[in-house]
């Protein structure tokens, strides 16, 4: 019988997988290593491994679900496909001029326009303009197409975007231009605005499309290639890949909406964030994962994470709707260095996984965050149940001549400084996340997952004033977590200008309806049944004069005058909480509306642990660690022998096959039915 | 400056966990700024600037904008430190009433004191470019003031909170005189609130550090600062003094150029940096009342650029020595002369700073960026609607000793419309927006491209006000770079095409008028032929660079879309190489630039 779900989520040094029995009761936890020159085969290891260790026939594999990093890399490395873009006569430089602005925080003085995706050599116009009304005002030029194909095929271009002026009010020009390229570049892929974004801001939208366009390839041989594994091994379940809205699509839509894999494992982090902490009865929740290089920040509100429009990567802006990651360079890789002035910098620069922390034993002889870790005991000496050995004689010695030495400090203090800096830069991008959208951090649940998380969770949530905070079961693995507990998403959005005074219910709902008739088509196509379907109408709102909108949701019933009337009201409500002032009186429009629609999958449920049989778990023994002052015993514990109820008061640690878990004095942690450890200031 | 704390200096650790602290509560402070203020110059422009000072009114932590003068001084003139308590805020935005403090009258600035046990031991600080205080135009600016009268409102240092109770006559007196009342209360509303967030943050962090060591890092961050910019100057400014003269086009009221003087003196170990053989003040808005902190500031950014770990403070202040500016002059106008269009000229200070530094460093200086643009439609239509377009258009900057000059950039952190919106919300079409082909000065590292931007008209009729530099005057270059091309402003180009003025107001345009706004690009550095052929050939192929200039300017020879390297390595043996610093339209050397072009 066909009841298993595998979730792999591929990250660059590790593919974390569980298998999961979707009625509950089993689970199974694996790492193996990522392949980032074959990310197929890195997959293919997980799989494998898993399969012995399971012992599952693959006949009784029902789902496969996967996040994956390869649109991500090829986009941060600019490792794309070769690249076009045709647009409306007049704005060959649209990727070039861009928004025209100086990152706040740069200095002036030395900064460079990052490259873009699209060199403007490979930037093709063509005549023919329309109308934010959709009025034609210069028919389409279809000569001057033929010769773009041309001038695509004699440039050896792999991909092409189409981004044409107010497309997405009118797109007949830009679909006749995709026909007539496919015709005449039948190998060439191609990609279109009113596809990929249809909503106005050309710029965004240009970004969005050409980004597509070049990892659309990439993508699609990568989801070949999986197919093909798959069928190899006899494995027939369906394969679904997370995107970075939170949800997951099919393989052909992955390979189409490439770009929409972006964020794909950090959502999947934040979708399983969301759904431990939504079981522990937890709604408003600030994660971190932190791994190697990086952590990324994400904020969870009323059991769902919060998206945005105006999200990154890179150093170019994604307008897609995204889980809202906010990324910073601090991980466990994270090196500290001592400038000439004596002053201290952790990060952004980082070991990498080659060589890796001093203490990986690779060649690595600059302090790491890692490092630090070690010489304080917070970490063990071996990672992965003694697969991996640490040495903690190179993390002293790199400690020592990197830091302490430089400044005149003990080797013991240098490495809590770097550990305190690290958390203080995290607690930063966790206020922000908090402090932008008007909310206090102190009251929410702070969760920590990635390999390097949970040493620092207690230290964040100090800083923070957080609630609690929560240590996922299997913190290592939470993104694969994410996997099993997602839905099919698609979003799809539309342009329709409506002024204030001039709303209008009855195009409203047209345009509603078209939007979810492609919403129920794409659903059709990946065989969930009616019932199973969910769709959300929304609408972007602002005050007139206003440059940024806000998503107001709208209910599911026919758009009437009244419907219309009540969702002016909740954006003045929204932009009230968000803004902290609205202006009743002040004219409103509308200016995109939005289906989002969910295809429920079936998710798992979360198998329980024993229950303890007393409150106070037995240590496993203790290691010298500085979690306050200096170096002392602390006891240990095995996460695997950690009972639901148990209770241990701080300073403790708790060590698991891929990370630890750090309790500083004065705090209480707790083992919940789910495995999840809640720590606390004090008793709860 | 603070001597007790410094006998209390905490760990290198702590000072960073302080300094952390401190951004972190500035970042917050942005962020409710941006959150919830009202008015598009804000929220969209994102024009607003956030700092913490020590009780003697130096910067600590700061937005790296090199606008700020010393914010608490006239302040603290009008109310001494004795008589300050908890929960009070001052306000100001009168450019003459305290020293120039603040540039321009839209800019609000608002300082809360922050106490330790009943002692001042700082000042958080907000301003933001408020939407339309009053004045003779909407928005308050335009190239056409000859008073700061016209520029709307001044607001001299007053308490506009007495512990935590608002003095809300003030307020009540300030909204009355705009024409967007509700706007400038929301604006107003955010900043006061990003302050009094601020204050709380940082008696958060003294809670959790001691006061001793917040105000020993303070004192740090500041001496940080100094040191890395009095070793930059120490190891690449020689003893002597180096002088520049750079020129702005017009004030727009009266139809002839400024220029701005800057000498660099460095003698036995002391800077000075010296204004005072600048321009008379001007007619129009143009002036700029420059604190001096705004040179000191400039220096140290472009000084200490290598180094992003150190921050703009008041470090940068302490290690130039002094800066001289001449009663009556451009940058030091008598009141009441209006200061609308004060970029104009501060941006003149920054590139004859550069030429200056060139001089003392052998070239090792920017060349000059161009000043943004702005232009202002007011459309009527026979309906009785008059839609209102001001939109700001980008330029380019100098190039660098390493890097190109930026492209079709406006200026810090500020962005542009996108065209969707502009149709949207401006009664235009823009008909075509691209990268002014040649414009950035040719030379080893390219000056920065402007950009040209086709706006038709759709009202029934428009007037346009517009204020566009360095045309007449265009931005230099450095070193064998040569000047960046000027802009233009053409209506309906082709046969009946005719020019408006680049500093002018009051042009009538009817409806299906096309104008074209061509901005200009900055200056070049370094010889053109010793640029890399495959990067000159990449702005040809890309639209930065024509064919032409290519081969004319560059002596590189294209061959199809490849080099001809033999052709170009002819070319560019052949070509002569002026050994004089400067380039304007003419090579020349700074000395010989005492004359109007």
């Amino acid at each position: 019988m066909s009841r298993y779900a595998i979730a792999l989520d591929v990250g660059g040094t590790f593919t974390d997988v569980i298998l999961a029995d979707r009625s509950g009761g089993a689970l199974w936890v694996t790492k193996s290593p990522s392949v980032p020159s074959a990310p197929a085969e890195g997959f293919f290891g997980g799989v494998d491994k898993m399969l012995v260790e399971a012992g599952v026939p693959v006949s009784d594999i029902a789902t496969v679900l996967h996040g994956t990093t390869v649109a991500t890399n090829a986009i941060l490395e600019g490792k794309g496909a070769k690249t076009g873009l045709v647009t409306t006569a007049g704005f060959r430089h649209v990727l070039e001029i861009g928004r025209a602005e100086i990152p706040r925080a740069a200095n002036l003085f030395n900064w460079v326009k990052p490259q873009r995706p699209v060199q403007a050599r490979h930037v093709f116009e063509v005549p023919g303009r329309v109308r934010l009304d959709g009025s034609e005002v210069r028919p389409l030029d279809e000569s001057a197409v033929a010769d773009v194909a041309e001038a695509i095929r004699s440039a050896g271009l792999d991909a092409v975007a189409v981004v044409l002026l107010h497309s997405y009010a009118n797109p007949t020009h830009e679909h006749r231009v995709g026909e007539i390229l496919r015709a005449a570049l039948p190998w060439v892929e191609i990609a279109l605005s009113v596809d990929v974004l249809p909503v106005f801001r050309e710029y965004e939208r240009a970004i969005a499309t050409t980004l597509n366009a070049s990892v659309q390839p990439v993508v699609g041989r990568y989801i070949g290639q999986l197919a093909e594994g798959l069928d190899q091994r006899g494995i027939g379940a369906p394969l679904f890949i997370m995107k970075s809205n939170g949800g997951t699509c099919p393989p052909d839509e992955a390979a189409r909406g490439a770009v929409h894999l972006a964020l794909s494992g950090p959502a999947a982090g934040a979708r399983g964030a969301a759904y431990l902490t939504a079981e522990a009865g937890i709604a408003d929740v600030l994660t971190v994962d932190m791994g190697g290089t990086s952590a990324d920040v994400a904020l969870i509100r009323g059991g769902e994470p919060a998206r945005t429009t105006q999200g990154r990567i890179g150093d170019h802006p994604l307008a897609l709707p995204i889980i809202d990651i906010h990324t910073i360079g601090a991980g466990g890789g994270s090196i500290a260095t001592v400038t000439e002035q004596g002053a201290i910098r952790v990060g952004p620069e980082s070991s990498g996984a080659d060589p890796g922390p001093a203490c990986y034993g690779r060649g690595g002889t600059r302090p790491t965050v890692s490092d630090a870790n070690l010489v304080l005991g917070r970490i063990p000496p071996h990672l992965l149940d003694g697969q991996i050995a640490l040495d903690p004689a190179a993390a002293a010695s790199a400690v020592q001549q990197g830091v302490a030495e430089p400044l005149g400090i003990d080797l013991l203090t240098a490495a809590q400084g770097i550990v305190d800096l690290v958390d203080s830069n995290m607690t930063g991008a966790l206020k922000v996340m908090s402090v932008e959208r008007g909310l206090d951090p102190r009251n929410f649940t702070l969760a920590a997952f990635g390999g390097a998380g949970p040493v620092h969770g207690a230290g964040l949530m100090r800083n923070l004033g957080a609630d609690r905070l929560l240590v996922p079961r299997y913190p290592g693995s939470l993104c694969a977590m994410g996997l099993l507990t997602t839905d099919l998403r698609y979003d799809f959005a539309v342009t329709l200008l409506q002024r204030a005074g001039t709303f209008d219910a009855s195009i409203t709902e047209q345009y509603l309806t078209d939007l979810q008739a492609r919403a129920d088509a794409r659903l059709d196509a990946d065989g969930i049944p009616p019932e199973r379907r969910l769709f959300q109408r929304a609408a972007d709102m602002r005050y007139e004069k206003q440059g940024v909108e806000l998503i107001v949701q709208l209910s599911s019933e026919p758009v009437s005058d009244a419907a219309l009337a009540k969702l002016v009201d909740r954006f003045h409500a929204l932009h009230q909480e968000l803004y902290t002032f609205s202006d009743p009186a002040a004219p409103v429009e509308i200016v995109n509306l939005r289906v989002e629609a969910t295809g429920q999958t079936g998710r798992i449920t979360l198998p329980e642990i024993a229950s303890a049989p007393s409150r106070t778990p037995e240590p496993f023994g203790t290691r010298p660690a500085a979690l306050s002052a200096p170096l002392e015993p602390v006891p240990v514990y095995h996460r695997e022998a950690l009972l639901a109820g148990h209770v241990i008061d701080g300073p403790a640690i708790v060590d698991q096959l891929d990370c630890t878990t750090v309790i500083l004095p004065g705090q209480q942690a707790t083992t919940d039915r789910l495995g999840n450890i809640l720590i606390t200031e004090g008793a709860p | 400056m603070s001597t007790s704390a410094a006998t209390t200096a905490p760990d290198r650790f702590t000072q960073e966990l302080i300094k952390g602290a401190l951004n972190a509560a500035r970042a917050e402070m942005e962020a409710l700024i941006a959150r919830t203020a009202m008015s598009p110059f804000i929220r969209e422009k994102k024009d607003y600037f956030t700092a913490f000072l020590n009780p003697q009114g130096e910067l600590v932590v700061s937005t790296a904008l090199t606008l700020a003068g010393n914010l608490v001084a006239a302040e603290l003139a009008e109310y001494p430190a004795a008589t300050m308590r908890p929960g009070d805020l001052y306000w100001y935005n009168d450019c003459y009433g305290t020293g120039g403090a603040v540039s321009h009258l839209p800019d609000m600035v608002f300082i809360m004191p922050v106490f330790h046990q009943g002692r001042l031991i700082a000042f958080a600080e907000a301003w933001g470019h408020l939407w339309d205080i009053g004045g003779s135009v909407p928005g308050s600016i335009s190239p056409h003031t000859t008073s700061v009268f016209h520029e709307g409102i001044m607001i001299p240092p007053v308490r506009v909170m007495h512990e935590g109770v608002e003095n809300e006559e003030v307020v009540r007196i300030f909204t009355r005189n705009s024409r967007f009342p509700e706007m400038l209360k929301g604006d107003l509303k955010a900043i006061m609130a990003a302050c009094r967030l601020g204050a709380q943050r940082l008696e958060e962090t003294v809670a959790r550090h001691g006061v001793d060591a917040v105000e020993a890092s303070f004192e740090a961050m500041l001496q940080e600062t100094e040191a890395a910019l009095r070793t930059q100057i120490e190891d690449r400014i020689p003893d002597g003094d180096y002088a520049f003269r750079d020129r702005i086009d017009s004030d727009a009221v009266t139809d002839r150029s400024f220029f701005v003087d800057a000498v660099i003196r460095k003698h036995a170990g002391a800077l000075a940096l010296d204004f005072s053989a600048s321009d008379r003040q001007a007619e129009g808005p143009i002036n700029f009342l420059m604190d001096d902190s705004v040179p000191k500031f400039m220096l140290g950014l472009w000084m200490t650029m290598d180094d992003p770990g150190i921050g703009m403070n008041g470090g940068f202040e302490r290690a130039v020595d002094r800066v001289l500016t001449r009663p009556g002059s451009l940058v030091a106008p008598r009141f009441p002369a209006p200061l609308g269009l004060r970029s104009h000229t501060m941006i003149r200070v920054t590139s004859a700073l550069f030429g200056a530094l060139a001089q003392a460093t052998g070239g090792n200086a920017s060349a000059a960026p161009c000043v943004y643009v702005l232009y202002y439609l007011r459309g009527r239509n026979e309906d009785g609607t008059e839609p209102l377009c001001i939109e700001g258009l980008s330029v380019g900057f100098g190039a660098r000793t390493f890097a190109d000059g930026i492209d079709a950039v406006y200026y810090v952190a500020q962005e542009n419309y996108p065209i969707e919106f502009a149709e949207m919300e401006f009664g235009v079409e823009i008909e075509a927006f691209g990268i002014h082909l040649d414009s950035g000065g040719a030379g080893r590292y390219r000056g920065g491209c402007g950009i040209v931007r086709d706006v038709r008209v759709l009202s029934d009729a428009a007037t346009l006000g517009i204020r566009l530099d360095n045309c007449r005057q265009p931005a230099f270059g450095v070193n064998g770079g040569l000047s960046g091309q000027p802009g233009r402003v053409v209506v309906n180009p082709g046969p009946d095409e005719w020019d408006i003025a680049t500093m002018s107001d009051g042009n009538q345009l009817k409806k299906g008028d096309l104008v074209r706004i061509i901005t200009p690009g900055g200056g070049g550095w370094g010889h053109p032929m010793d640029r890399p052929a495959e990067d000159v050939l990449a702005d040809v192929l890309d639209g930065f660079v024509s064919e032409d200039a290519a081969r004319e300017l560059y002596g590189v020879e294209l061959d199809g879309d490849a080099v001809d390297q033999t052709a170009t390595k002819a070319r560019r043996a052949a070509m002569p190489r002026s050994d004089m610093m400067f380039h304007r339209g003419v090579h020349y050397d700074a000395a010989d630039d005492r004359a109007e072009l």
